[in-house]
C-alpha cells in the first residue's frame, strides 16, 4: 500500500506537556482518513505539523513521498489543499472577490475556480460579503478555495464544527464525491457520527497518542463487546457474577464488560452451578460510537 | 508578482484609503492653523509652508500613519484563519514579506504624492510668491524612497507583532528617540528607518543636520541606506516568520 502521509514519532512539546507523543500517521492514497479523537487529544497540533505549520519537537512528517520541512513546505503545499481549525476569508471582500485572490495568487484557469465553487454550492453565494456568510458558507468558501487548486491531499480540520445536520451530510456527501474524484482527504473530528460513514480509515487519537489506526472492520474486530445472558433469576445471578468481574443489570439480563470466550463459559457454569436456569448468551450488537467512546475513555485496545 | 496582484485586491473597501488621504490634509491644514494661532506669518512664502508641513510630518505623524498603513493591511491576515492560509499555501514566505511591503510603501508613496499636492494647493490658495520649488519634486520623490525602509519595517512589525496598536507604539518610540539623535546632531540615527526618513523630510530646509543646501551626498546617502535597510529588513521578517510557529 502507498502512503501518501506518514510520520515517524511525532511528537510536539510545550514547555514540558506533549501534547502530541509519538505519532505514527499511516495515510493510504485515495483513502478519506477520519482522525479522531475527544478536544484537546491533539489533532490540530498533528494536523499543523502535517502541513508545517508548527514544528515538531521531535520526529519526522513525510507527505506525497517527500519530507516536510520549513525548507521543502512551500514546494509540496501547492499540492495540498487545506482547512484548519476556523474558516479563512477576507470579511471585507465578497466570495467571487476572495476567489479571484486565490486564483491569483495561485495562478490557476477560471474553470479551476469556477468547478471548486460549485463543488461546494456556493455558486449563488458569490457576489455577498464574507463577512456576511453563514459559518457554514464560510466552511465551504474555505473548502472551495483549498480545491482550487486541484489538490492530491485535502486536509481538513473539523470541517462540521458548527454546521446544522443538513450541513454535515452535506459535509460527507462532498467528502465522497472528492475521494471518488481521486483525491485522498484527511478529515478530523471529535464526533464519530459525522465521519464514521463517509471515512474508509480511521485514526483514533486519545491524550496525544494514537490509540488505535485502521479500517473500520479492524477497529470493530479489535473490540470485544459486551455479552448479555438471559436467566430464571437475574437478581441472583449478579450478585454472583459481580465475584468473577464486572456485570450489571439489564432488565431479565446481566450484562457483562467485554468478557472473552473463556470468561463467558466460566459465567455461564457459575450460573448453573448455583442453580440459576441460562435460556440465552449473546454478544451485544456493537455501535462505533460504543468502540470509539470505550477506547477514548478506558485509553487503548 | 502573483502575490502582489492579490494583495492588490485586499485593497478593495481598505480602511487604509481614508488615511492616506486625510492625513495629508491634516497635516497641511494643521500647518496653516499653527501660522495663524502663533501669528508668525509664513515670512518665507513656500519654505516655510514646506517646513511646516512636511518637516513637521517628518518627526513622527507621518511614521505613525505608515504605522498605521501597515497595522491595517496585515490585520485581516491575523483575522480568522487568514494566517495559516497564507503560511498553507505554496507562496514562499519571502514574497508575501515583498508583497505586504510593497502594498505598505506603495501606500505611503500616495500619501506622500497627495501631501506633495496639498501644500501646492494650499500655497497657491494663500497666494504665495512665485510658485512652489521645483526642487521640492525631488525631494518628495527622495521622501518616497526614505519611506520604502519605514514601511517594510513596520509592514514586518505588524506581521510578527500580530497587534494592531503596538507597531505604532513602536513608531512612535523609534521616531522619539531618532529626533533627539538628529537634534544632537549625530548622523547615527539616520541607520534607523525612522531617522533616515525624519532626515529626508527635512531636506533643503536647513533644520536639524541639513544645512539647507541638498548636496550629491546628502541623495547618495539616502538612496543607499534606503537600499541597504529595505533589503535587510526585508531579509530578518523572512527568517523570522520561516522559523517561528503559527499561533494557536
Ligand atoms: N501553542 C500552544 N501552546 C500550549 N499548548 C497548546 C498549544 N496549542 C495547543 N495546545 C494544547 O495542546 C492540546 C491539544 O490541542 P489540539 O491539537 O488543538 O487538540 P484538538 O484539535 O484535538 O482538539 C490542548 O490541550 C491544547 O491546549
Ligand atoms: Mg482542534
Amino acid at each position: 500500500m502507498s502512503y501518501i502521509v506518514t510520520t515517524e514519532n511525532l511528537t510536539k512539546r510545550y514547555r514540558d506537556r506533549t501534547v502530541v507523543d509519538g505519532v505514527d500517521l499511516r495515510v493510504p492514497t485515495g483513502c478519506v482518513y477520519g482522525f479522531l479523537g475527544p478536544n484537546g487529544a491533539g489533532k490540530s497540533t498533528t494536523l499543523k505539523m502535517v502541513l508545517s505549520l508548527i514544528r515538531p519537537t521531535s520526529g519526522a512528517v513525510q507527505v506525497l513521498g517527500q519530507p516536510m520541512t520549513r525548507q521543502t513546505r512551500r514546494d509540496l503545499l501547492g499540492r495540498i489543499g487545506s482547512l484548519i481549525e476556523a474558516p479563512p476569508g477576507y470579511a471585507h471582500l465578497t466570495g467571487a472577490e476572495n476567489m479571484r485572490l486565490v486564483q491569483r495568487l495561485l495562478g490557476l484557469e477560471d474553470a479551476q475556480v469556477e468547478h471548486a465553487v460549485r463543488t461546494v454550492r456556493m455558486n449563488d453565494q458569490m457576489d455577498k460579503k464574507v463577512g456576511h456568510y453563514s459559518l457554514g458558507m464560510k466552511q465551504r468558501l474555505g473548502i472551495a478555495m483549498a480545491l482550487a487548486r486541484r489538490p492530491e491531499l485535502l486536509v481538513l480540520d473539523e470541517p462540521s464544527n458548527g454546521l446544522d445536520p443538513a450541513g454535515i451530510e452535506e459535509m460527507r456527501e462532498l467528502l465522497r464525491g472528492l475521494a471518488e474524484d481521486g483525491v485522498t482527504v484527511m478529515v478530523s473530528s471529535h464526533l464519530l457520527g459525522e465521519i464514521d460513514k463517509t471515512a474508509t480509515v480511521l485514526g483514533i487519537l486519545s491524550g496525544g497518542r494514537m490509540i488505535f489506526q485502521g479500517t473500520r472492520d479492524e477497529l470493530f474486530a479489535a473490540s470485544t463487546p459486551d455479552v448479555l445472558l438471559d436467566c430464571s433469576a437475574p437478581e441472583r445471578a449478579q450478585a454472583v457474577l459481580s465475584r468473577i468481574g464486572p456485570a450489571t443489570l439489564e432488565g431479565s439480563a446481566v450484562r457483562l464488560a467485554g468478557p472473552g470466550n473463556r470468561a463467558v463459559a466460566g459465567a455461564v457454569a457459575a450460573l448453573v452451578g448455583d442453580g440459576i436456569g441460562v435460556h440465552g448468551v449473546r454478544r451485544d450488537e456493537q455501535t462505533l460510537e460504543d468502540v470509539f467512546a470505550e477506547l477514548t475513555s478506558g485509553g487503548g485496545l | 508578482m502573483n502575490a502582489l496582484l492579490a494583495e492588490l485586491i485586499k485593497l478593495k473597501r481598505s480602511l487604509s484609503w481614508p488615511v492616506v488621504v486625510l492625513l495629508p490634509l491634516a497635516l497641511v491644514v494643521s500647518a496653516v492653523v499653527n501660522t495663524l494661532v502663533s501669528g508668525q506669518p509664513l515670512e518665507d512664502g513656500w519654505a516655510t509652508l514646506w517646513l511646516r508641513s512636511l518637516v513637521f510630518g517628518g518627526l513622527f505623524p507621518l511614521a505613525l500613519g505608515v504605522g498605521t498603513l501597515a497595522s491595517l493591511v496585515w490585520r485581516v491576515e491575523h483575522r480568522g484563519n487568514n494566517w495559516n492560509v497564507l503560511m498553507s499555501g505554496p507562496t514562499p514566505t519571502w514574497r508575501i514579506v515583498v508583497a505586504k511591503g510593497i502594498v505598505v510603501a506603495g501606500l505611503s508613496a500616495a500619501m506622500q504624492v497627495l501631501l506633495h499636492l496639498a501644500v501646492l494647493v494650499m500655497g497657491e490658495v494663500l497666494g504665495l510668491p512665485g510658485g512652489m520649488p521645483v526642487a521640492y519634486l525631488g525631494i518628495s520623490a527622495l521622501i518616497m524612497i526614505a519611506c520604502v525602509p519605514l514601511a517594510v519595517l513596520q509592514s514586518g512589525l505588524s506581521m510578527v507583532l500580530r497587534s494592531f496598536a503596538a507597531p505604532i507604539a513602536v513608531a512612535l518610540v523609534g521616531s522619539g528617540i531618532s529626533i533627539m539623535l538628529l537634534m544632537a546632531g549625530l548622523d547615527a540615527a539616520l541607520v534607523s528607518p525612522y531617522g533616515l526618513f525624519s532626515r529626508t523630510t527635512q531636506l533643503g530646509t536647513g533644520t536639524f543636520l541639513d544645512d539647507g543646501s541638498t548636496s550629491a551626498i546628502d541623495v547618495v546617502m539616502i538612496l543607499s541606506l534606503s537600499v541597504g535597510l529595505t533589503a535587510g529588513l526585508l531579509a530578518a521578517t523572512t527568517w523570522f516568520i520561516n522559523r517561528r510557529d503559527t499561533h494557536a
